[in-house]
């Protein structure tokens, strides 16, 4: 079942927004989705080995555009409330099917089923398409990504989110991966009879094996309205490190990854917002005990907010135990989650 | 009367500084206050998770 647990997402992101007047640069992901590992590109036709090829394709793959920030992010515990039921059951080598219950104090409680269906093509070690992940509550709301790698260098993606009936969040998006360049282009909430919709263009190039650089570029039209926001993203990736920085016309974000050994990694992120006239930094450190099938995530940060959780794998039982706490010390509020997932 | 206003003239200059440097550290409010002490906070993290990380968490106990 490795094939299918590589195209599930470990992390859900946050919710999903709908669409508004000034969109925020990129897309969101519906929960639970994410994109499956990509190999480095390997070169499809047989070129002539001239000087400058070789030092051209010395240059590596920077990988997506979105996933710059995303080994710091990785760091931080994800904030979870209630009590969560997961179990997952594989009925073959291609497809997956997952139960969720959400108990919750603050909000519903939910049920969840989820279907996963890795294909068979493969594109490399652990890499099958197509990949088609959906997922269903019991109010009815959708969540569904099909992922297709078209060519060797090509890969698209469609994207659905309704809640209940109604369709909230649609997109396509094709990635083009070359040796030392990543270009995606992203078309979001598409309407031709209101003559709306978001077009979000993403450019990575590799400068050095270190030193990536790229741009965004977010283009929103609706009735008697339309905007561009732009923004320039830098990553440096040291030996046991990597700082990325983002800057554009509605703020920055920073992040600082660094890796201090086998057990331990951290990570610092400073995110700035004119729109919100409003800056933060957050401080976080994953502790990985291996040995004591033990996973323990710590952040704080600049408002006041500390938080925490701990994955236990309770072994030989299939068998993951999730605490989580968070303290909002300004607000004097308090969150406590705990889950458990088999399979 | 001149040379007394003189010595005064810079206390006091340096007394407003101070006063107004006070005032700006303190106001939560204040947008570029908030970015330089955050800032300060990431450089300061950055340095702590470069500087103080390296521990092994694996290393056997040392004998008493």
């Amino acid at each position: 079942m490795g094939s299918v647990l590589a195209a599930s997402s470990p992390n859900p992101p946050p919710p999903a927004s709908g669409g508004g007047a000034a969109a925020a640069p990129g897309l969101t992901v519906p929960p639970g989705f994410g994109m499956p590992p990509v190999s480095p590109v390997i070169p499809s036709t047989g070129a002539a080995s001239g000087k400058e090829q070789e030092a051209e394709s010395s240059l590596p793959n920077p990988g997506a555009f979105e996933e710059c920030h995303r080994k710091c992010k990785e760091v931080f515990p994800m904030q979870m409330e209630g009590v969560r039921l997961v179990v997952n059951k594989g009925l073959s080598n291609h497809f997956q099917v997952n139960h969720t219950v959400l108990l919750s104090t603050t909000g519903d409680s939910t049920y969840r089923f989820g279907a996963t269906y890795v294909g068979t093509k493969q594109m490399g070690p652990a890499e099958f398409f197509p990949v088609m992940v959906g997922d269903m509550d019991n109010s009815g709301s959708l969540n569904a990504q099909i992922i297709h790698q078209v060519t060797s260098r090509i890969r698209s993606k469609l994207a659905f989110q309704t809640q209940q009936h109604k369709f909230v969040n649609w997109q396509g998006d094709a990635e083009i991966k070359g040796e030392d360049f990543t270009a995606t282009m992203t078309l979001g909430n598409p309407d031709v009879l209101v003559g709306s919709g978001i077009v979000i263009a993403h450019y990575l190039q590799s400068i050095t094996p270190a030193l990536a650089l790229g741009g965004e570029l977010v283009y929103h039209r609706r009735p008697g309205e339309e905007g561009t926001v732009m923004s320039f993203v830098g990553r440096y990736t040291g030996s046991n490190y990597i700082a990325t920085l983002t800057l554009g016309s509605a703020g920055a974000h920073a992040s600082y990854y660094h890796k201090a050994n086998e057990q331990l990694q951290l990570g610092v992120e400073f995110e700035g917002s004119t729109r919100m006239q409003d800056t933060s930094v957050s401080f976080g450190y994953q502790l990985d005990v291996p040995k004591a099938n033990l996973l323990f995530k710590g952040s704080v940060d600049s408002n006041w907010v500390v938080g925490a959780t701990l994955e236990k794998k309770l072994l030989p039982l299939p068998l993951s135990l999730v605490l989580c706490t968070f303290l909002n010390h300004r607000k004097n509020k308090f969150q406590c989650g705990f889950g458990i997932t088999i399979g | 009367m001149s040379g007394a206003n003189v010595k005064k003239g810079p206390s006091s200059g340096v007394m407003e500084w101070i006063g107004s440097a006070c005032r700006f550290a303190t106001d939560r409010n204040d947008f570029r206050r908030n970015l330089l002490v955050n800032l300060g906070l990431f450089a300061a993290g950055v340095w702590v998770a470069r500087n103080l990380s390296d521990f092994d968490l694996m290393s056997p106990q040392p004998v008493t």
